[in-house]
């Protein structure tokens, strides 16, 4: 009776893989359907993300880019890396 | 009673395999489940996300969020499977 | 995690939002709207307190339903507290 987590190396669990993409290039979907794409610098328990060099997408259309971004974990649909 | 099978359990076995996951808005993922962990956030991988609008993208690996899936269906491949 | 003596690091994500205290942020809101001011202070819930906020809020015109009738409308403030679960974004105002 083992957790799935704990059960899981490097890479293969959320926190694995989590770091395992730090620093690279990732895309964020958000509930609300907006995309941003950028360096992944960090992220919480609360899935709270900061990233680098963010462009924003909506509708698939690029909208604007900020140098730095902190996103708010409960808005967070997918991280996925690029 | 002893052979009751627990959620988590049965997602457990997932790992490795194609699997559905169906969240509670108008959005379906279907990958190979890569991990997970106890709030059922899930590494996927060659992921395909559908759209309520019958679009679909293809995606190589991500983490899910868990807040916002309501249903898992082992060895799934999503709706277009399902409805040939 | 965290490297002692450097500042800068950011080792979690609101330690990105630390580094922006006492600047211009722009703050993206849930339900299409956005703020632009100083960010006095936060919390680890995101709840944010701002100084002269400029508060944007787009509007999409159903009458005439042309797919682009967004309006915006704004308003100013001196000071205003956010609460943190309608915080979707923070950025520092400086290239958006």
């Amino acid at each position: 009776m083992e957790n799935g987590a704990l059960s899981q190396g490097e890479g293969k669990d959320p926190s694995g893989f989590l770091s395992e993409i730090i620093g690279n290039p990732v895309t964020v979907k958000l509930n609300s359907g907006v995309v941003y794409k950028g360096e992944l610098q960090s992220v919480d328990g609360y899935m709270n993300i900061a990233l680098e060099k963010t462009e924003e997408y909506i509708n698939g259309v690029k909208k604007r880019s900020y140098g730095d971004a902190f996103v708010r974990g409960n808005n967070v649909m997918y991280i996925s890396a690029d | 009673m002893a052979s009751q099978l627990l959620p988590l359990e049965l997602i457990d076995k997932c790992v490795g395999s194609r699997i559905w996951v169906v969240m509670k808005g108008d959005k379906e993922f279907a990958g190979t489940l890569v991990g997970f962990d106890d709030y059922v956030n899930m590494v996927l991988e060659d992921v395909t996300e559908f759209d309520y609008s019958g679009n679909h993208a293809k995606l190589k690996k991500i983490l899910l969020n868990g807040n916002n899936i309501c249903m898992l269906i082992p060895g799934g491949e999503g709706p277009v499977a399902a409805t040939p | 995690m965290a490297e002692p003596g450097d500042e800068s690091h950011v080792a979690e994500p609101l330690d990105l939002v630390r580094l922006l205290i006492d600047e211009v942020v722009c703050v993206k809101l849930r339900g299409d709207r956005e703020l632009k001011g100083r960010l006095h202070a936060y919390d680890s819930h995101c709840n944010l307190v701002l100084g002269d906020v400029e508060e944007l809020i787009y509007v999409v015109d159903d009458e005439d339903a042309d797919d682009d009738q967004i309006r915006t409308v704004s308003r100013k403030s001196d000071m205003l507290f956010v609460r943190g679960d309608s915080v979707v974004l923070i950025s520092p105002l400086a290239q958006s």
